[in-house]
């Protein structure tokens, strides 16, 4: 037994010996990840700036901020929802029906999405310049330009955010996580929230160099248009129910000087033909102003393409499968239809139904086979593939008509077919040329100077005229009769009234289904008055719309997402009449 | 691994070798038997002062045994009440043992200690084994459902048993509500690790249900701790056991399918469907149909609607008229088998086993495998001074479950959804799919099950101990343990290309998604007892150290030009390849310690400290205290008792204590930032807001500022994480208060338990505004919960020691939790609208509209507050409000879908040979969605739905509470109300077993078999429902998973 209790008194002080407390051994450093001040170094600051601009392109087919075709083509006479029936994606639908004030609103998809989207872009741009901020010019030599770079990505989002919801919060680098919890949408005016924005342009107009080495990078001119674009928005001030009160001519009058800044520069021109802007290989061309840049084949899982227009493909045709969303309406195709003299018919347009006409050979400005996938006619300028009215998804709700500005034929090297849906690496342009001239020639003509605009406008309409070579059929004749003329003494009156009603009328064809439709309307304080004509019309072709009224001081612009006003304990005031 | 077989022969070895014989007197004789007087074999003998000194008895309950006059000899088989006879000059010594039916003496594992099951204080419940053992699913988790009072369980028919959970009393936090599992010592989180246990193996399980029972396991115990205590080879008493268990069982799904219309049927109903809304049927849906109508909208006739022959027109297609469950579904077949081998001497004992599960699967294609293995062995030295052991299990998995499709539907609900006009195989034999106008984007079943059917799911589990236990001094233990808990992971997902209809897929791929997970746990502790007079002390001191690591790697590769199983591997790819990976670590150090005091058997107390320190929280909060109380009373010990001689067993519980919950990231407190190159929000959870879309949604800092449209890109760093440096422990505080009691010589027994329990500072990471930006949600301590009910449990024990006996037992049990603080700004992540949020309710409350029928006339419409989309026919929503319109305003609670009471109620019978149980069990005061409401009373453009829509409302039918078919819903029909959320309530004779022993004389015959054993058994047999539920089962409420299934099962077990 005495040998036994020695043996147990040894293994005993052994066990005692080895039960050994260690603080140390609670801590674990985090790994494959970064503390702040691992990354705000010279060297890695770089890298924030281009997650800045990674930033703006990181959106969801549920939550666009690239593309707008919910926001502004779905929303406005251009088209419809599209897809199988009204409940698909039925989010899109209470848009369309302007209808959104019914609770329980499909899941929860888009506006209040986007809302977040846009935000995450601006904290990235905010953090990228806090921490260029606190390096000096010898530290990184390029601190400046790239503060303008990030301050117009910011500029970008607020601008995009306040087209969709009017009173935004405007985040400032400067503020903390709290401080931009204490930030209202209603700090500023209307029109000081305009200046803001504007604020950010200014700084990068006046610190960018005229071109960039890499081609995604804004540059002195992109400024120049974006800035131009912003007080052109702001030029027709509204009052709180949306209404347009006055046209700010001094605003208008630096839309003129900043769009000829960009027109002077010559560094930009049209396309030869409008279909390069919706093709693979000619990204970052002479008309792509700032565009988001999206790759493929990049070392990312599916290549940073475009999904946001995924499901807008046609439907039935084999090589795309799905899944007919953004499908033309009737009133936008009537509009591309042009009397002999090649002009827009711009009272009677819409007298006629589709089925009543036969759409192949009445006049049409050539820009329609650009826009709008017609049967028997090229789908996406391929004469060897004609798009057939089988390939549409509900036609009993949504018609035969398919969007194509968005898409690439399946053959493209820019083309992506993932799972159902598909995407695409062709950049999403925010400000091509035929914008900047088109916007020169508005603010002409709210000016008096309507004169002045004609040339502009028919600078873009004879490049219509001239794109009629990849719209052919395989026989080399075209699909459908192409009849467009300029604007000119012998085919019209060029009066300022007339003018005005040509240039929304040019802006309607030429960025057709591309997005700018619904804020065009608001903008130019006809958005009432258009879609409830639009709506009466159109629901009698398409009893979906049957319910349809866009109510003034309302439907102008979303509602804040009810969380987010929420989350900021009622910080937030919520827009008219939701 | 050779390390671990290594490990395993030394001890077998030991094992085999070590005994040591003794010096003896004389020797001693004699038989034992039961209550009964039948000879008890396997009887454990052994001398008091001497336990390795020992026998057991014989098949025919003899035994001998070298004894020493004076030496007190110990009779013990488990179930019976040991007997200790003390030796004088006899030469044969016969004993009876008699039942231990209220299994008062039973040894309980409590917590790095035990205890007799009489004088526990906390509410631990002891599961009992025996009808457990031979499930069918294999599953262990799945086969409590319904069997312990206060555990709930939800399952799914999956054939893995996955997507089934266990909650302890209910939930107790807003995170993960999964207990803490302690296999033979081991501790783990992961329920897979006790879903890999073969049922049979499982010597005991206790469920430690109260937070003071709980506290010595401190920081993760909040959801309850579960402990299991695998066989070992103990039971050998000294011989070689070996055991056999074998099963066969048929499974379907057949009871559980929805009834769903035909292809014709379903034309008929969209006809109506489109009239009633005015549109033409043949513009939606005339590529499928040809509808013969008089094409009057105001006074409608149908002359009669065929099939078109030709899906999309395409003459390979021919239309089919489809079932699809029909078509997905197959008998599924579950082979189970145990092989256990056990044996020992005085000193040392081993057990090896061997189990193997396969399951077919009724949905096509899918399959589950298990093998696993156990080897547990022990040995003393020094006069059992110091013992030496080990427990080990090893399971490895193969599973294939269900798919989804291309858009991410799962096929058991396209088997429900999918349109019966679409065939399986076009005229070619491939797989159809749907064409032309009028269908939805999802995909065949059958086809995606099949394209399929290389996917794999391995799952590797090691769980195990190594131990030293040393007795330094009579009464003083101390004992270190080292355990591993160990898993592997691997899903092989292959994507083949495929051409379905509209559909496909033209690049496939190979994703493999691995991850590995190791903890390794070492605990230290010192066990002391020591008794004076009538007061006894059991002291319990212990540290204990935790690692976790865990890495994560994930390699896809595109492009094989064949497709076959044998040619995806990763390097065959000729297109993209990707790999990420993660790798993250936590830590826990504790100290514990605790005391148990016992007065006379007559009052009982505890008290219990735990200190844990985690890495998961800053420097400043780094430790949690975790202190209990409880005290018990021993009534029946009483004098005042003892002329009361029908009650044998009468005990007051009361306990106190606190435990603690860490379940957050590892670096939670941390501000982290990432290089994220190009993952989509689909790569990383918790950043998307819809788990199909998350894939097209780029998340990444990669950019091609340089318009060059492919290869590398320029990329850099983005938040994905706000600080919190205050971050600390949650807390769960309880008061449990208990009574046990057993009447007539235990012939009845009972408990009652009443608990209260608070959850304060739960750890939740709020949504916060957007306009913070992104990556900055944080984990805070915000909100409080409270939880309270109680359990009931009574059992009866009728004809002992006859021919025919019988036991019914029944336990009810009910918990209600309500949040009961929570910061405002996150109210809105719960159901609840401006005026009525979640506190006071049930997280897992449901918030909805109330209806009234259907409007009958526009009268009524006129009459009603102003309804968005109302009018004849439709469903009439309650302004709850009185404001005079139906808006978000008009919801309240409903009820939740947690059960308000579950019950159970078992019945064993035995006759001579025959035994036979019967256990049904049920939940009451459920609300929950019925997914074939959704499919039977509404028309859906797109998905197939069921006959109820052919007595839907029209002029003519209105006496019905189906609504006018419509397929534009602008009434927006199925928005959550009390019309889709019904009571889901139900009782299920889960299980109905006979068995047939052999008889002795039989066996004897046989000879060498102990036991034979053979059964039949049939589960999930009859339910009873609510009303309001028109599915066929409600334990079916998501059509994605498999439905749990009908079993028959027969089986036979084999000692020898």
């Amino acid at each position: 037994m005495r040998t036994n209790n020695k043996h147990i008194v040894i293994l005993a002080l052994l066990l005692t010996v080895t039960v050994v407390g260690c603080e140390d051994f609670l801590s674990v450093e985090p790994r494959g990840t970064l503390s702040t001040e691992g990354i705000t170094t010279p060297e890695n600051v770089d890298g924030l700036v281009t997650a800045a601009y990674a930033g703006i392109g990181n959106d969801e087919m549920i939550g666009p901020i690239t593309s707008m075709w919910v926001y502004g083509s779905v929303r406005s006479d251009d088209a419809y929802k599209g897809g199988g029936g009204v409940t698909d994606v039925a989010d899109i639908n209470f848009y369309e029906q302007y209808n959104l004030t019914q609770p329980q609103q499909g899941a929860g998809w888009m506006h209040p999405l986007t809302w977040k989207n846009y935000y995450k872009a601006i904290s990235r741009a905010n953090f990228a310049i806090r921490s260029l901020e606190n390096l000096t010019e010898d530290e990184f030599p390029l601190k400046t330009t790239r503060i303008a770079e990030m301050r117009f990505l910011r500029g970008h989002s607020h601008f995009m955010l306040k087209m969709l919801f009017k009173k935004i919060p405007y985040i400032h680098e400067d503020y903390t996580n709290n401080e931009i919890l204490e930030v209202s949408n209603v700090e500023y005016t209307n029109d000081e929230l305009w200046d803001i924005i504007a604020e950010d342009f200014q700084f990068a107009l006046d610190n960018l160099p005229p071109t960039q080495p890499e081609v995604g990078r804004a540059n002195q001119y992109t400024a120049a248009a974006y800035l131009a674009k912003v007080r052109l928005y702001q030029a027709y001030e509204q009052n709180d129910q949306h209404e347009v009160v006055n046209i700010n001519q001094q605003k208008l009058n630096e839309v003129i000087d900043l769009t000829q800044m960009v027109i002077g520069s010559m560094e930009y021109s049209l396309q030869p033909d409008f279909a390069e802007n919706y093709l693979y290989g000619f990204d970052n061309g002479v008309e792509s102003i700032f565009a988001i840049q999206f790759s493929i084949d990049d070392g990312t899982s599916l290549g940073r393409i475009s999904t946001v227009t995924g499901l807008n493909y046609p439907h039935g045709a084999p090589q795309y499968g799905c899944c007919g969303f953004h499908q033309p309406s009737e009133n936008m195709v009537n509009a591309f239809r042009t009397d002999t003299d090649g002009l827009p018919l711009f009272n009677t347009f819409n007298d006629q139904s589709v089925e009543d006409y036969d759409i192949d050979s009445v006049p049409v400005d050539p820009r329609l086979d650009h826009t709008v996938g017609i049967d028997g006619h090229p789908y996406k300028y391929q004469n060897d593939i004609l798009y057939s009215n089988s390939w549409a998804r509900d036609p009993g709700v949504y018609g035969f008509f398919s969007s194509m500005k968005e898409q690439q034929a399946a053959d493209s090297p820019g083309f992506k077919k993932e799972g159902p849906f598909i995407g695409t690496s062709v950049n999403i342009d925010i400000i091509r040329y035929a914008d900047v001239l088109l916007m020169q020639a508005e603010a002409y003509i709210e000016t008096g100077q309507h004169q002045l605009a004609q040339p502009l406008i028919n600078e873009v309409r004879n490049r219509a005229a001239a794109s009629t070579g990849r719209t052919q059929l395989a026989d080399g004749s075209d699909p459908s009769n192409y009849v467009i003329s300029e604007y000119n003494s012998s085919n019209s009156v060029w009066t300022e009234e007339f003018a005005r009603q040509a240039l929304r009328w040019e802006r309607r064809l030429e960025f057709a289904m591309e997005g700018p439709r619904f804020f065009d309307l608001v903008r130019w304080g006809i958005a009432e008055e258009t879609l409830n004509a639009y709506l009466a019309d159109e629901s009698l072709r398409r009893s979906f719309l049957n319910n349809a009224e866009f109510t003034a001081g309302r439907d102008e612009y979303y509602p804040i997402p009810q969380q987010e006003i929420d989350f900021t304990k009622g910080l937030y005031q919520q827009n008219p009449n939701y | 691994m050779e390390k671990i077989l290594l490990s395993i022969c030394v001890f077998v070895c030991v094992a085999a070798f070590s005994g040591t014989a003794y010096a003896q007197e004389r020797t001693i004789e004699g038989t034992v038997t039961d209550h009964l007087g039948d000879p008890l074999p396997g009887t454990t003998v052994f001398i008091k002062e001497q336990p390795n000194k020992g026998t057991s008895t014989n098949p025919d309950g003899n035994y001998s045994i070298e004894v020493e006059e004076g030496d007190i000899l110990i009779f013990s088989f488990v179930g019976f009440i040991s007997k200790e006879v003390e030796v004088t000059d006899q030469l044969t010594i016969d004993v009876q043992l008699q039942m231990d039916t209220g299994q008062l003496e039973e040894i309980v594992v409590v917590g790095y200690s035990s205890k007799k099951k009489v004088d526990l204080t906390g509410a631990i419940e002891t599961v009992e084994m025996e009808p457990i053992t031979t499930g069918t699913s294999g599953n262990i988790m799945q086969t409590l459902q319904g069997r312990v009072p206060g555990l709930y369980v939800e399952k799914s028919g999956t054939p893995s048993g996955a997507s089934s959970r266990i909650l302890i009393r209910g939930v107790n936090t807003l995170g993960n509500n999964d207990p803490l599992y302690i296999i033979d010592g081991v501790p783990t989180k992961r329920p897979e690790v006790f879903q890999s246990l073969s049922p049979s193996t499982i010597e005991s399980i206790q469920v430690l249900k109260d937070a003071a029972s709980a506290s010595v396991y401190g920081s993760r115990a909040s959801n309850g701790v579960i402990i299991v205590t695998t066989k070992d080879g103990s039971r050998a008493g000294g011989g070689l056991d070996i055991q056999l268990n074998v099963s066969n069982s048929v499974q379907s799904e057949r009871p559980q399918r929805f009834d769903m219309l035909n292809a014709q049927q379903r034309g008929e109903a969209l006809w109506r469907a489109s009239v009633n809304d005015g549109v033409s049927p043949a513009s939606g849906y005339g590529e499928i149909y040809t509808f013969d109508w008089n094409n009057d909208f105001n006074n409608p006739v149908l002359n009669g609607v065929s099939v078109n022959p030709f899906v999309g027109g395409n003459t390979n297609v021919p239309a089919g008229d489809t079932d699809w469950q029909e078509e997905s579904y197959d008998l599924g077949q579950v082979r189970n088998l145990d092989f256990t081998v056990s044996g020992g001497n005085e000193s040392s004992s081993a057990l090896i086993s061997v189990g193997y599960v396969k399951n077919t699967g009724m949905l096509k294609y899918t399959n589950y495998d298990r093998i696993s293995a156990r080897v547990n062995a022990q040995t003393r030295k020094f006069d059992g001074r110091l013992e030496i052991g080990m427990n080990s299990i090893f399971s490895n998995s193969n599973e294939l479950l269900q798919s989804p499709d291309l858009g991410s539907a799962p096929t058991p609900g396209l088997a429900i959804t999918l349109a019966p006009t679409i065939p399986v195989f076009t005229n070619n034999g491939e797989y159809a799919g749907p064409l032309g106008s009028g269908y939805s984007d999802r995909n065949n079943p059958v086809h995606m099950q099949y394209i399929n059917r290389w996917d794999n799911t391995n799952r590797k589990n090691v769980v195990g101990d190594v131990y030293a236990q040393i007795e330094l001094i009579p009464e003083l233990r101390l004992k270190s343990t080292v355990g591993v808990d160990y898993s592997t992971y691997r899903f092989k997902n292959i994507e083949q290309a495929f051409t379905e209809g509209f559909i496909s897929r033209s690049l496939n791929t190979l994703g493999l998604f691995t991850n590995e997970f190791m903890s390794i746990s070492w605990s230290n502790t010192v066990n002391y007892q020591i008794t004076t007079g009538n007061n006894s002390f059991q002291f319990l001191a212990g540290i204990e150290a935790i690692q976790d690591n865990f890495d994560e790697l994930i390699a896809t590769a595109e492009n094989f030009a064949t497709q076959s199983e044998e040619f995806f591997v990763l390097s065959a790819a000729s297109g993209t390849k990707q790999s990420l990976g993660t790798s993250t670590s936590s830590r826990l150090l504790s100290q514990f310690g605790k005391v148990d005091y016992n007065y006379d058997d007559r009052y009982l107390a505890s008290l219990t400290l735990r200190r844990d320190g985690s890495s998961r929280f800053g420097d400043d909060n780094r430790y949690g205290f975790f202190p209990s109380a409880t005290f018990g009373w021993r009534i029946n010990n009483e004098s005042f008792m003892e002329e009361m001689d029908e009650i044998s067993n009468l005990k007051l519980r009361i306990a106190a204590g606190r435990v603690g919950n860490q379940d957050i990231g590892d670096f939670a407190s941390l501000g982290l930032f990432e290089a994220r190159y190009g993952p989509t929000a689909a790569n990383i959870p918790g950043v998307g807001s819809n788990g199909f879309f998350d894939q097209y949604y780029n998340i990444g800092t990669a950019y091609d500022l340089n318009g060059s449209d492919s290869g590398s890109l320029p990329s850099g760093f983005v938040s994905t994480q706000g600080a919190n440096p205050a971050l600390k422990w949650e807390n769960t505080d309880e008061l449990n208060i208990g009574i046990d009691f057993g009447l007539l010589e235990e012939r009845v027994v009972g408990s009652f338990d009443y608990f209260f329990r608070e959850t304060s500072d739960i750890l939740i990471r709020p949504p916060v505004a957007s306009a913070v930006g992104e990556g900055q949600l944080r984990f805070l301590n915000g909100a409080t919960k409270e939880n309270k009910g109680w359990e009931l449990s009574l059992g009866y024990d009728g004809g002992r020691d006859k021919d025919f006996t019988y036991y019914v037992s029944t336990s009810l049990s009910r918990f209600k939790d309500k949040i009961t603080k929570l910061p405002e700004e996150v109210r809105t992540a719960f159901p609840g609208n401006a005026i009525k949020d979640i506190l006071g309710q049930s997280e897992l409350s449901v918030f909805g509209y109330r209806t009234d029928g259907l409007f009958q006339n526009q009268a009524e419409v006129d009459d009603h507050a102003s309804q968005v989309g109302a009018a004849p026919g439709r469903i009439k929503y309650v302004d709850l409000n009185g404001d005079g319109q139906i808006d978000a305003l008009d919801q309240e609670f409903i009820g939740t879908t947690l059960p308000g009471l579950e019950y159970n109620l078992n019945i064993q019978l035995g006759y001579k040979n025959f035994d036979a149980r019967i256990f049904g069990s049920g939940i009451a005061g459920r609300t929950g969605f019925d997914p074939y409401r959704f499919y039977n009373n509404f028309i859906r453009g797109r998905d197939n739905v069921g006959p109820g829509v052919f007595d839907a409302w029209t002029p003519e039918n209105t006496d019905t509470s189906i609504p006018a078919l419509t397929l534009a819903d602008s009434n927006n029909e199925t928005r959550p109300s009390d019309y889709l959320l019904v009571n889901t309530s139900y009782f299920k004779i889960r299980n109905v077993e006979i068995g047939y022993t052999l008889p002795e004389d039989v066996m004897s015959r046989l000879g060498g078999i102990n036991r034979f054993r053979v059964f039949l058994k049939g589960e999930n047999l009859i339910w009873f429902k609510s009303s309001e539920f028109n599915g066929p089962d409600p334990e079916r409420v998501d059509i994605n998973q498999i439905p749990v299934p009908t079993t028959f099962t027969v089986g036979a077990s084999i000692s020898l």
